[in-house]
């Protein structure tokens, strides 16, 4: 859609202190390993005479197994065992007995053999419409309700996400007898290290957890699952390696998801489009869980008056949830966004007007984002709801806007920095790299504050024998760690001053390290090398700890943010275009710019994807996923993509590194449903944006009553509920 | 993916004596298959759909003709992407070029092909999805009708509701296409009657191809102002919602005669007569016309619960389709 040359080029940013950048463009250390293949995922990883397991499931939303043919799935070559705990499944891909065999290809032919025969229940696939209704209301509500020029009420749903991650869950066990290494592709590896301890069967002096890389990590990668847990008790048992890993299929039912939620909201507004409060019953679902549902709605970003929220988690015949990136925000983002816009169209006033007005950012910092962002996409030429260009067509355009917080999260982390009398520089993380570009990032903070360059210094990350890091969740991997490696850069240098002071016969306080030589003063004194040779022992170890609180590197409040989308919606198609997502994001105190911006980019593009696309869809009768690939399972693609400009925001008050892997996602979709009410002149109030729905909305602007103007000119509705 | 062998073909005759157990009616599961691209017939066996215990592989056949674009034919293993980027075919009959122009993906079209396309086997997702004991696979139940029916068949439908997923195939049909066959006793078979509703033969096929027959070439009509609209949910790797392809004989800007095809939304390619008939004398430039004549597409249509969509959008793909057929200066472009 967009020109190829065009997407995603860092654009000039207008806001910016590049101050705050320690570093521009450097490219990931990982890059070139990744795009040529050379990286070695855990999936990758492969041991002579290792075993591989896979899960027994359940095909149907509710299903009771009649007959199944263990003997004769043991009898084929190759096959291990055969388990069988259960005959009930709860949902399509329910874990009910696994096969340990030599090779992948015994393990489907026993599979095969087994032949299980299921007897289908009534499943119960989604929330049912019917049931998401709101209480009677508070006195808060109903007084705003009584004070209201216009009471609006809206239904709004969506749908499950899966995480879809490349690479699928899953672990390698690689068992070396009395000891073992535990290749995972997880988000967090001492997370592994301890729950994998249960089941291994090995002290944990005995095996370590090794991440290198990981294909995708997006919530639902904390735990080990079954098909870990698996993994590891058969390793036990026989002191043999064991890969096991979810199919595409198992990826899509099993492993987690961003889960479903109907969310009724009616509100009472006045004359002016002030929101008075009102009521807000969020439907949740949840699967076969009994909590995780939900939707972060009211965000706290507008002040929508005395509104009260409820939430009903509601469980049915499916997988159920895990976190997924800012769990439950841009669920509820996606109605509160779309919601202020109606209710401006309601009262006649401008969206972003009324944005402005509702904005609880007390620091002002999306404020002004706000009203960068109107000049940059051309706010002053939106146009009235539905209006019809000029040259007629079916293409209809319009702009929305959203907006994004996200509190600065971290915890305890440990590094440490080794220089070797040779020269050589390792830095020493145990934290995982989920495809942030964590590993570059600690580089460069290790880098900036030893005082070398970045190619000098070899990462190490990834290992549950490393000094600990968090798990990667919250947006907490990179500021929680890189304050560790930035002291124990300064303990480090502080070792090789002192040393090169007592040799050189210097005072250490005039002794510097910058690009990589020592300098007294103005003046080089000895390169890398010759310092490094000093070192009375074989290397000096720099230590880092943070102890995950407050901490000077660290301002407080929130990290702000907001996005505006332009799009074209072909209104005899119904398909949607998203043309162009400016996407402004405070992240703190940018390590790496080119990673940071990666970082929104992603962000935006899985909010897209969410907005047009993803949908779980369980068939109805059976409950079994009719779409469990990456087909049927649609994901925005390469055509699909907008321009999209990220835009780092930085401020005075913010001076450490925050996270930025989870608040981009969250604004994304109510940005392009506000711009797709403003394309069409009805909202699409269910995710996700499907021609049909789209074409829906059409019909409905179309019907709106005789002279009710197409941008939603207040419409009198009396003065109270 | 189960045990299977593979042979190399090195020709067309010798692809034709290993088919030679399926001629004589051997057990079914246990027959042969032509493999060409593999694009579909890969995933069909990865999803324990198809298990064929012996794949003939025909990208080893050393006939060059199979591979040749000439004028009007084509041979069947030509690839969608070279058929997209013939500029002779563009000039001759741009529906065909432009039917699989954006077809799947750039890797997809460098590899699947001609043949390859019009036999793939339908997309609905009961089919493909192996815990479905469907009609297609022996079943007694189409789980589209009471399940999950967005992309099934408006036209056509029942027993069972696939939509036809080849694009080319109902270009070919707007050109009066045909295959040439080897390995049976006919030589050439018209490309209307190659597809067979699953009312009328067997619903475990879509095809009326005999055992043993192979296609060998693709031979059609030149239709040079034809044109072609597929209307898409995501643009990239998607299956159209629906979409259409017209040839038109023009007298001037009036429609002399038309013929229009549509596909994805009947179990084979669904020609649209009455609506040929509608534009029969339409001029181009009278746009209330072309949408009255268009609109006759929706006609007759069967849609089930969550597909209606597809029936709106039809006449919106037949005017999109004859307006991609009359566009000035159409022949010089060239595909993506």
């Amino acid at each position: 859609m967009a020109d190829a040359d065009q997407i995603n080029q860092p654009t000039a940013n207008r806001s910016f202190n590049d101050a705050m950048v320690v570093d521009a463009n450097a490219s990931r250390l990982d890059g070139v390993a990744k795009v040529t293949g050379r990286a070695r995922y855990a999936r990758d990883v492969t041991v002579p005479g290792m075993l591989y397991v896979q899960g027994i499931r359940s095909p149907w939303g509710v299903g009771k197994l009649a007959a199944i043919d263990v003997p004769a799935a043991k009898a084929i070559p190759g096959v291990v065992d055969v388990v069988v705990e259960r005959d009930t499944g709860e949902y399509d891909g329910d874990w009910i007995g696994h096969v340990v065999a030599e090779s992948r290809l015994a393990l489907r032919r026993a599979m095969r053999a087994l032949a299980p025969r299921w007897e289908r229940g009534e499943p119960k696939v989604g929330i049912d419409p019917g049931q998401v209704v709101l209480d009677a209301p508070d006195e808060g509500a109903s007084a705003a309700y009584r004070r209201a020029a216009h009471i609006f009420e809206a239904e709004y749903s969506t749908p499950v996400q899966t995480h879809s991650a490349l690479e699928t869950h899953g672990l390698v066990v690689e068992h070396r007898g009395e000891s073992a290494i535990v290749h995972a592709s997880t988000q967090g590896t001492f997370a592994v290290a301890e729950e994998i301890a249960r089941f291994i069967g090995l002290p944990r002096s005995r095996y370590e957890v090794r991440c290198e890389y990981v294909g995708g990590g997006f919530g639902a990668k904390f735990q080990i699952g079954r098909e870990g847990s698996t993994a590891a008790t058969v390793a036990a048992a026989t002191k043999r390696s064991v890969h096991s890993f979810c199919t595409r299929r198992e990826e899509h039912l099993d492993t987690g998801n961003r889960p479903s939620s109907h969310i009724k909201v009616k509100l009472g507004v006045a004359r002016d489009g002030a929101i008075l409060g009102g009521q807000i019953a969020v439907f949740g679902g949840t699967g076969v869980a009994r909590g995780g549902g939900g939707a972060s709605i009211p965000s706290r970003r507008y002040a929508l008056g005395e509104v009260s929220a409820k939430t009903t988690n509601v469980r049915f015949n499916a997988g159920a949830p895990r976190a997924m990136r800012a769990p439950g925000h841009p669920q509820g983002a996606f109605a509160e966004e779309l919601m202020l816009d109606e209710v401006a169209a309601l009262a006649g006033v401008d969206p972003l007007e009324l944005r402005l007005r509702l904005d609880t950012d007390e620091s002002g910092a999306r404020r002004a984002m706000y009203r960068a962002g109107a000049e940059m996409i051309g706010w002053s030429r939106r146009h009235a709801n539905g209006a019809v260009p000029e040259e007629g067509g079916p293409i209809r355009t319009g702009l929305g806007v959203g907006s994004t917080s996200w509190g600065a999260l971290r915890g305890p982390a440990q590094a440490e920095i080794v220089v070797h009398r040779d020269g050589a520089v390792e830095l020493r993380s145990g934290a995982q790299d989920i495809g942030t570009g964590f590993r570059t990032v600690i580089g460069i903070a290790a880098a900036d504050a030893l005082g070398v360059p970045l190619e000098s210094i070899d990462v190490r990350i990834g290992r549950s024998t490393l000094p600990e890091g968090p798990a990667s969740g919250g947006s907490v991997t990179t500021p929680s760690v890189t304050p560790a490696v930035i002291a124990a850069a300064q303990d480090a240098k502080r070792q090789l001053l002192e040393v090169a002071a007592q040799r050189l016969g210097v005072a250490a306080a005039r002794l510097t390290i910058v690009g990589g030589n020592l300098r007294d003063g103005e003046r080089v004194a000895l390169a890398w090398a010759d310092l490094c040779r000093l070192l009375p022992t074989e290397s000096v170890v720099g230590s880092g700890r943070f102890d995950g609180r407050g901490g000077t590197l660290f301002g407080e409040g929130h990290s702000h943010g907001v996005q505006f989308a332009e799009v074209e919606v072909d209104i005899e198609t119904g398909v949607i275009g998203v043309r162009r997502v400016i996407a402004f994001q405070a992240c703190g105190r940018i390590l790496c710019r080119k990673t940071a911006e990666s970082q929104v980019i992603g962000g935006v593009i899985q909010g897209l994807s969410y907005a047009l696309f993803e949908n779980r869809l369980l068939d109805r009768k059976t409950g079994a996923m009719v779409n469990p690939n990456l087909e049927a399972y649609k994901i925005l693609g390469s055509v699909d993509m907008p321009v999209i400009e990220p835009i780092l925001w930085s401020d005075a008050t913010q001076t450490g590194a925050r996270g930025l892997g989870e608040p981009p996602v969250i604004p994304t979709a109510g940005a392009v449903a506000c711009a797709v009410l403003n394309a069409v002149g009805a909202p699409v109030r269910h995710l996700p944006m499907t021609p049909d729905k789209v074409l829906a909305a059409v019909d409905a602007a179309a019907a709106q009553p005789a002279g009710q103007p197409a941008d939603g000119r207040p419409r009198r509705e009396g003065g109270a509920a | 993916m189960n045990r299977f062998s593979v042979i190399q073909a090195r020709s067309i005759d010798e692809a034709a004596a290993a088919l030679a157990p399926a001629r004589q009616g051997a057990r079914r599961v246990a027959l042969p298959q032509l493999k060409a691209g593999g694009m579909d017939l890969i995933d069909l066996m990865k999803e324990g759909i198809a298990e064929p215990p012996t794949l003939i592989n025909l990208l080893t056949v050393e006939e060059a003709a199979l591979r040749r674009i000439d004028e009007g034919r084509f041979g069947a293993l030509v690839t969608l992407a070279e058929l997209a980027a013939d500029a002779a075919l563009l000039r001759t009959a741009p529906v065909i070029a432009r039917s699989v122009a954006l077809a799947a993906t750039p890797q997809v079209r460098n590899v699947a092909t001609a043949a390859g396309s019009l036999l793939q086997r339908p997309r609905c997702w009961y089919y493909r999805n192996h815990q479905f004991d469907c009609l297609k696979k022996g079943g007694s139940t189409c789980f589209a009708v009471e399940g999950e029916n967005r992309h099934h068949a408006i036209f056509g439908g029942g027993p069972c509701h696939i939509v036809h997923p080849s694009n080319l195939a109902p270009a070919l049909v707007v050109c009066d296409g045909s295959v040439d066959l080897v390995g049976g006793d006919r030589t050439t078979l018209p490309i209307a009657r190659l597809f067979h509703g699953p009312d009328r033969g067997s619903v475990l096929g879509e095809h009326t191809l005999e055992p043993g027959e192979i296609i060998v070439g693709i031979r059609y009509r030149p239709a040079p102002t034809s044109g072609f609209c597929a209307i898409k949910e995501k643009q990239s790797f998607d299956w159209p919602l629906v979409f259409a392809c017209v040839a038109l004989a023009l007298e001037g800007t009036t429609i002399a005669g038309a013929r229009v095809c549509a596909g994805a939304v009947a179990p084979t390619p669904w020609p649209l007569p009455a609506v040929e008939e509608a534009l029969r004398g339409v001029d181009l430039g009278d746009g209330a016309a072309l949408s009255r004549a268009c609109a006759v597409a929706a006609e007759g249509a069967t849609p089930m619960r969550d597909n209606a969509f597809k029936v709106r959008l039809l006449p919106v793909a037949v005017r999109r389709a004859i307006e991609d057929a009359v566009r000035p200066a159409r022949a010089e472009e060239a595909t993506p």
